[in-house]
């Protein structure tokens, strides 16, 4: 950190908050808060005067709670800058200056009660989101007796009070008697691992910091005995296994199970655990000093108004984590490009891995800002400024922000950022007059390609969108796992399912499809973060108008299916095969004869149809 | 403001209830098939399906 703060190419914007980000790959503007200090960061030499005769002492949020800082105060030993902070909240110095002894002492001048902060505005080519994690707060169920006892502390705490810079100076000392604890239980998966409780995925650290922790202990206090009570102990990395068996050979108990009751002895404030050991079956009681929950980790999501994934436009997964571009071919990428992740905002991970991550993302942004221009993808969408009715729509839907705002008033068509464009196909899908082509999946090509498809024994085929990423993926996961499913499918890729317009639904059916397919990515999983959203609201919409023209909904399908579900994709061509069956030749006669009456996209306004066929 | 409504699966004909939010596009996955092709069930009775004699529902 130091390194970064004396780094001529690097600014440090300490104590501010990214407010709004708008543009696009290399031409980023970020809005940024800088909130008030109070202290000229570049003029205080950090010298202590101030906090010595500062008055007022608040629980230190560093050192977990367990000692106490001053109203001003440096945030922790390594804080670059190493300047003080003024905590204005806490503060009695404030309209009107009540106390001013720090400014009375401070020989360099650096107080300043009039620090309103300042609001930035900094152009940038790509960014780099590390907003790390939080720990899961046991006092939300209260779980292993964290708010009725004091000797029941977190990890974290615990890694305070182990720490030779923390409140103890290294001294393990538990916080009821100051006395050492001797007999230290750990408690593995608080708020991990559970669909009730915290979150129900693995926190990946806990585990190794625990046996990390036990280690410690040991090599302090020879005497002390500790205990560890898991589900089970994930020692996957490079050396850890290692560790964990270290861990054993110096005395460390592991019983598997989770504590069923934890009391206090009122006297000695002692703490009684009682597990099920389930490799034994017995029921044990535990007699400690001191019990430490290994406390899962979340997402952090900023400290502002705003979520970073609201401020980005970032998608993120069911758990809450942001999704990447691909899990394995740019798993340091957001979907949109020039924004890259480091470390635990995007999945828990340990020191070694979030290094790993933080270097290689910041190569793809170096890559980047380095060539000094961005390749595309030729799959970007078009505008025919003359069909548009700068209706808006296609701003709107676009995911990734690539499609400037239209202007009625001012006669302002819409732009498309060519840089930014992800090549979804939703503004070209979801546009009412067809003004949006797109490179290399354009309308007349996969209206041609249905067209192809249903040319012959149409009665024997289901029509099938399917997305690039997943769907398709899905399709040859399928095929190489050599899994059977009936031959009666018929794909038509699209880079996303928000391509398929309802004008090629319309169209198959029209040329007598039986069955149309639509497929795509899982919501969590959209490669083009909300994209999905808009495929599930127009196929809703056909599945309205097709029930208002007596034709069975039933007909037009909808999947969600993951690359990684060969198995699925098999199963669910399997279930439409069948399906296909139960269409009768006299029912997709009828639907012809009905959608003859009908313009090429039932339902849609007069004047977007006037517009387009104009 | 999220309220219970009636869905129907448009692959197996389950029908059930659960949460619709009009401004929340959620994923939906019927409880009994699995399939995705859900369907929030319309207050109007439908026309008659055109030329339909074999539909799911006479399954079996």
């Amino acid at each position: 950190m130091m390194d970064v703060g004396r780094h001529p190419k690097i600014k440090t914007l300490v104590n501010s908050e990214v407010e709004e980000v708008s543009g696009f790959v290399g031409n980023f503007r970020a809005r940024i808060r800088r909130n008030p200090r109070y202290v000229v960061a570049e003029d205080c030499t950090a010298c202590d005067e101030c906090a010595r005769v500062c008055p007022v002492a608040v629980p230190d949020e560093y050192q977990q709670g367990f000692s106490s800082r001053k109203a001003i105060y440096l945030p922790f030993p390594q804080a670059v800058p190493s300047a003080y902070i003024l905590d204005m909240e806490n503060c009695l110095g404030s309209e009107p200056i009540a106390c001013g002894r720090c400014a009375e002492v401070c020989e360099k001048k650096c107080i300043d009660f009039d620090d309103q902060g300042e609001v930035l505005e900094v152009p940038v080519g790509s960014i780099v989101v590390a907003t790390g994690m939080k720990v899961y707060d046991p006092r939300m169920n209260d779980e292993y007796g964290y708010t009725r006892f004091d000797n029941v502390i977190t990890s974290m705490e615990f890694e305070r009070l182990i720490c030779a810079g923390g409140p103890s100076a290294g001294h393990l000392v538990r916080p009821t008697d100051r006395r050492t604890p001797k007999r230290i239980g750990f408690v593995q998966c608080v708020g991990s691992r559970s669909a009730t409780r915290g979150v129900p995925y693995c926190s990946n650290i806990c585990c190794m910091n625990t046996v990390k922790q036990t280690l410690q202990i040991h090599e302090h206090y020879q005497d002390a005995s500790t205990t560890v009570f898991y589900m089970d102990i994930r020692a996957f990395g490079k050396g850890f296994e290692d560790l964990y068996r270290r861990s054993r050979d110096n005395g460390t108990r592991y019983v598997r199970g989770l504590p069923g009751n934890v009391e206090e002895d009122p006297e000695t404030r002692d703490l009684v655990v009682t597990v099920e050991n389930t490799t034994t079956g017995k029921l044990e009681q535990h007699r400690l000093d001191m019990l430490v929950l290994a406390v899962g980790l979340e997402p952090h999501k900023g400290n502002g108004k705003k979520t970073v994934d609201e401020i980005l436009n970032l998608s993120h997964t069911s758990d809450g984590f942001v999704l990447e571009a691909h899990p394995k071919l740019k798993p340091v990428d957001a979907p949109t490009r020039g924004i890259f992740f480091a470390g635990c905002v995007e999945a828990p991970k340990d020191v070694k891995d979030s290094v790993t991550q933080a270097s290689a993302a910041a190569a793809r942004a170096l890559n980047l800002l380095g060539a000094g221009k961005v390749q595309v993808e030729a799959i970007t969408a078009m505008l025919d400024t003359e069909q548009c009715i700068m209706c808006g729509v296609c701003t709107r839907v676009c995911p990734v922000n690539a499609i400037t705002a239209s202007n009625k008033k001012q006669k302002q068509f819409p732009s498309i950022i060519e840089a930014a464009c992800a090549g979804c196909g939703t503004c070209a899908a979801e546009c009412p007059t067809d003004t949006i082509a797109m490179r290399h999946f354009s309308d007349a090509q996969i209206l041609a390609q249905v067209e192809a498809i249903l040319a012959e024994d149409r009665m024997s085929k289901i029509l099938t969108f399917a997305c690039n990423w997943c769907s398709y993926a899905g399709g040859d996961m399928a095929g190489t796992s050599r899994l059977q499913y009936p031959p009666s499918v018929r794909l038509i890729r699209t880079m996303c399912s928000g391509r398929v317009d309802e004008k090629f639904i319309w169209h198959a059916f029209r040329l007598g499809a039986p069955l149309v397919l639509v497929s795509g990515c899982h919501f969590s999983d959209c490669h083009y973060i909300d994209a999905v959203t808009w495929t599930q609201k127009r196929v809703e919409k056909v599945w309205s108008r097709m029930e208002k023209l007596g034709i069975r909904p039933g007909r037009l399908q909808l999947e969600w299916i993951s690359a990684a579900e060969g198995q699925k994709f098999a199963r669910v061509m399997r279930e439409l095969h069948e399906h296909l069956h139960r269409v009768t030749p006299a029912e997709v006669e009828e639907t012809i004869r009905i959608l003859e009456k009908q313009p090429p996209v039932p339902g849609r306004s007069k004047t977007a149809v006037a517009a387009a066929t104009a | 403001m999220a309220e219970m409504k009636r869905f129907e699966c448009l692959r197996c004909d389950h029908r059930y209830m659960a949460e619709y939010d009009r401004k929340v596009t959620v994923e939906r996955t019927c409880p009994s098939c699995g399939s995705n092709s859900v369907k929030l069930e319309s207050k109007k009775p439908a026309k008659k399906p055109a030329g339909n004699t074999n539909t799911a529902s006479a399954k079996g």
